[in-house]
């Protein structure tokens, strides 16, 4: 994208005026989606993202320069925005860039840009019409089947010169089921760090469109969700975007240096049920969140972040955390160059435990099973969260009997954590986007079937 | 390459690829920013974007194509992919370019100048001390910050349309965090507007007063009460649940308005404006993202849904005129549907007399978790919510961590109610929403 000698260049000026550490992410990126609805591909989305961000630091102070003109003019002259607010001073550092490779941990067999529209179409209609054609009751589908060729480049006055190739697949599917002049909706949408041979093994289009089309279906024909305090044992896999929330976001370092994060302060501390062991794990090969670098050049790592209820770690990238006095973690994520980079998730899991998963719900004398999550947010500084279930039963001694719909959970995620008193044994990740200040990017949330002791149900 | 430039490559691989009907759109923009962490600048940022987005009609299909990258070799490709891409589409929905020679009323933008870098640097530095200043119990986290911008807007078609469009925005912040030494409370307030009149102190004391009432908050209990949205709650409903009012929700089954038009769906009291020249807005515009015209109307007039919102497509579907509501997401995005300025309109009682009406019941001071906890296809929500009790006709004790749970179609029949206090959250962009506070019956609140 930029050779290493007008990195090196641009870097120069960057530090012009006295910044400690200067910064080039550059990015070229190809965006294509195909959208299906009412039975006939409606459009296709195709667009070239391409610029430039800097950054310098001068200790505890940052500034950001953001470009769409990667041309050597228009990165010098961003550079020089972003050295001149930063202040007056004379270059402090020298620039030498050593170019770096970290090889790839997540294959790609087949580039989605080398396969035809036509053949994607094709993937993209097994799966709509098998949620159209499912039932009766499905009256309307919209699939989209989309591919992510994200191109990065990093250099940094650290000596930095690396590259990587982020190529991302994913599939969705949202079914409508109209009962008795009701609608409801199931969506099925996995996605990996894979090229198109994500259909040939990992990701069935056919059961992604009888997933939703099911799920719509089961939730048209369902009551509403009981409101109160109960016991929940929430299902694997998406699931996990109950730690995400209640408790990930809390553990970033964008809100821990601030202060502003209910943990912070608290590390070797124990902050969650003994019960419950957290990672985040951006190695995991091909999935949906994996990097091979972060996108400050740091290699992905796997941090185990709760270790039996003990905080053993936080998310850290390299400006929060001089702040906090840590290395980075590797967590460094931005949406694309026009975002400031800030600690996010990877892979974030709950470990597999030791509870059987007959034993949770038969556990549960009345009770919700929130079998598939719908999103959810928070507010990191009071750990106050939300989520939407999708698919969710009334437990009633033991055992999972009918379907309810419009059901919440809130809580806040100091508590919940300590109250996840049950662990199962199914692990499986689940595909999300995740949004902040940084932008949205790709994350996975993942657990087995865990229960939540009481939790707060939100329905009528 | 110059926009111009880009434009002009644009037409002559247009020509050489023999597409006759086609459209740029390009949009840029420059902008700072800058936050404050304790007492000192912790980010300054600085950005220059343009994107272009081309689409070109094929045996009647729009085919869609963008870039970041203005080269001659990208105005080539996006040419050739739009074409490429048109060619998989099967929609049999007719698609359109606006014709020239539309007329446009005349926008009354008074620019106001843009904050220098030092002036927005020492703005938001006044306002981090401002925020302290307000009241002791203020701590570490909270932000203040500022923020600038110019952005533009370009439209070309085949058929003669050349329309531009600039504007200046400058944004003020305050995000309190207040603690009283047990538990963290914050809030969040801003401005949208010229720095010349601004009162940081004002906006730092409402933040702090915001995030001070939260302390101590209880979890509301379980029932069916009367319940009070505050104007920043319902404008948050509203967002949520605007895409109700979309034409291609309802022609393609995604909204239950679907053939309602002329019907009464909302209580008598109710008036819902669009209105894309609101002064209020810090992006009035009198073109929307296809180049029609833009004109303000009432959705729903005294309870009757008077129209939907339409674009060139679903208007040509629905046999009745474009109301002007073509969006784009991003410069890149299909042409999709979106109000402007999209509000309650006001009503005549203070919003001390709406809680007297209320009686007892919850006023909820602000909903989140809207993409998760709203169903816009269904209408209904079961939201996590904060804000006070309302007892004896005031309020009274805040709480949180509560759900409020319903369906948007009833509520909007059940808004029994609403007072003169209308605001508009957040006016930064061409969208925004707006509500006075609202008194709403048939209500869910779970919590303890």
């Amino acid at each position: 994208m930029i050779s290493r000698e007008l990195c090196k260049k641009v870097l120069s000026v960057a530090v012009s005026t006295g910044a400690d550490y200067a910064e080039i992410f550059a990015e070229h990126t190809l965006n294509h989606s195909i959208n299906m609805i009412s039975d006939k591909v409606d459009s296709v989305n195709d667009s070239v993202v391409a610029g430039a961000g800097i950054r310098v630091f001068k200790g505890l102070r940052s500034v950001s320069a953001s470009t769409v003109d990667t041309t050597e003019a228009g990165l010098i002259k961003c550079a020089q925005r972003a050295a001149d607010a930063l202040g007056e001073g004379s270059a402090a550092i020298s620039i030498e860039l050593r170019e770096r490779l970290f090889g790839d941990i997540h294959p790609i067999k087949t580039v989605p840009a080398s396969v035809s529209n036509a053949e994607k179409v094709k993937i993209l209609k097994d799966g709509y019409f098998a949620a159209r054609n499912h039932s009766d009751l499905i009256k309307q589908v919209r699939g989209t089947l989309l591919d992510i060729d994200h191109n990065i480049l990093i250099a940094n006055s650290e000596g930095i010169y690396a590259q990587d190739r982020q190529i991302r697949t994913r599939i969705a599917i949202t079914a409508v089921a109209e009962k008795n002049g009701e609608t409801q909706s199931g969506f099925c949408g996995p996605g990996r760090r894979m090229g198109m041979e994500m259909f040939e093994h990992e990701v069935d289009a056919v059961k992604v469109g009888i997933k939703a089309a099911e799920q719509a279906e089961i939730m048209a024909g369902a009551g509403y969700c009981p409101a109160g305090v109960m016991p929940v044992a929430i299902g694997n896999g998406f699931g996990g975007v109950i730690f995400h929330e209640a408790c990930g976001h809390s553990l970033e370092a964008s809100s821990v240096a601030y202060g502003t994060s209910q943990f912070c302060g608290k590390l070797g501390q124990q902050i969650a049920n003994p019960k419950v062991t957290a990672i985040d794990d951006g190695t995991i090969p091909n999935a949906w969140g994996s990097i091979n670098i972060d996108d400050e050049g740091t290699p992905a790592q796997r941090k185990v972040l709760i270790e039996k209820g003990i905080l053993k770690m936080y998310m850290v990238d390299k400006f929060n955390g001089r702040r906090m006095g840590m290395e980075s973690t590797g967590s460094a994520r931005r949406e694309d160059y026009s975002y400031t980079t800030t600690s996010r998730m990877t892979n974030t899991f709950i470990a597999e435990g030791s509870d059987d998963n007959d034993d949770i719900i038969s556990s549960m004398e009345y009770g919700l099973y929130a079998k598939e999550m719908g999103g959810g947010s928070v507010n990191p500084t009071t750990g106050e969260f939300n989520f939407g279930v999708n698919e969710a039963y009334i437990v009633r001694n033991g055992k999972i009997c009918e379907p309810v719909r419009g059901a919440s959970l809130v809580g806040k995620g100091s508590d919940v954590i300590m109250k996840i008193d049950m662990v199962g044994k199914n692990l499986d990740l689940g595909t999300g986007m995740c949004g902040s200040s940084s932008g949205s990017i790709p994350t996975t949330v993942g657990q087995p079937l865990i229960r939540v002791s009481s939790i707060t149900v939100g329905g009528r | 390459m110059t926009y111009e430039m880009f434009k002009e490559a644009v037409i002559a691989a247009a020509k050489k690829l023999g597409i006759k009907e086609y459209e740029l759109y390009y949009s840029s923009s420059e902008g700072t920013s800058a936050e404050v962490f304790k007492h000192e600048i912790k980010n300054f940022s600085s950005s220059v974007f343009g994107g272009a987005c081309f689409r070109c009609l094929v045996d009647g299909k729009m085919g869609y194509a963008s870039t970041e990258e203005l080269s001659e070799e990208q105005a080539e490709s996006v040419v050739r992919r739009a074409f490429e891409n048109a060619g998989v589409l099967e929609t049999d929905e007719k698609q359109f370019l606006v014709s020239g020679g539309q007329e446009y009323e005349p926008l009354d933008i008074k620019p106001y100048a843009l904050p220098t870098t030092d002036e927005l640097i020492k703005t938001a530095l006044a306002g981090q001390e401002a925020v302290y200043a307000a009241d002791p119990s203020v701590i570490d986290g909270t932000e203040a910050g500022a923020e600038s911008e110019v952005a533009r807007i370009a439209i070309f078609n085949s058929n003669g349309l050349d329309l531009k469009y600039e504007n200046n925005i400058a944004i003020y912040y305050a995000s309190a965090v207040v603690s009283d030494g047990k538990e963290m409370s914050d809030d969040f307030a801003c401005k949208a507007g010229s720095f010349d009149a601004l009162d940081v102190k004002q906006i730092a004391e409402k933040a702090v007063s915001g995030a001070k009432a939260m302390q101590n908050a209880d979890v509301a209990p379980t029932g069916n009460y009367p319940v009070v949205f505050s104007p920043k709650a319902m404008a948050n409903m509203l967002s949520a649940f605007s895409g109700i009012f979309s034409s291609e929700n309802a022609q393609k089954g995604l909204s239950l308005l679907k053939g309602r038009e002329g019907e009464k769906i909302a209580a008598d009291i109710v008036t819902l404006v669009d209105d894309p020249f609101s002064p209020e807005s810090a992006m009035p515009i009198n073109f929307d993202a296809e180049g029609s015209p833009t004109r303000k109307k009432n959705v729903i007039d005294k309870g009757v849904l008077t129209t939907l919102l339409y674009n060139l497509k679903t208007a040509a579907i629905g046999g009745v005129k474009t109301t002007g509501n073509a969006s784009k997401a991003g410069y890149s995005s299909n042409i999709g549907i979106r109000p402007f300025t999209f509000s309650i309109s006001a009503g005549d009682i203070t919003e001390e007399e709406l809680l007297e009406k209320a009686g007892s019941g919850v006023y909820i001071n602000d909903v989140s978790g809207l993409h998760a906890g709203a169903d816009p296809v269904s209408g209904d929500f079961s939201l996590q919510s904060s804000g006070f009790m309302i007892e004896d006709g005031r309020k009274t004790k805040p709480v949180k961590s509560f759900t409020v749970a319903g369906n948007f179609y009833d509520l909007l029949k059940n808004i029994t109610a609403i007072a003169s206090n209308a605001e508009l959250r957040n006016p930064f962009g061409i969208t925004a929403f707006g509500s006075p506070s609202v008194l709403v019956t048939g209500l869910t609140v779970a919590g303890k």
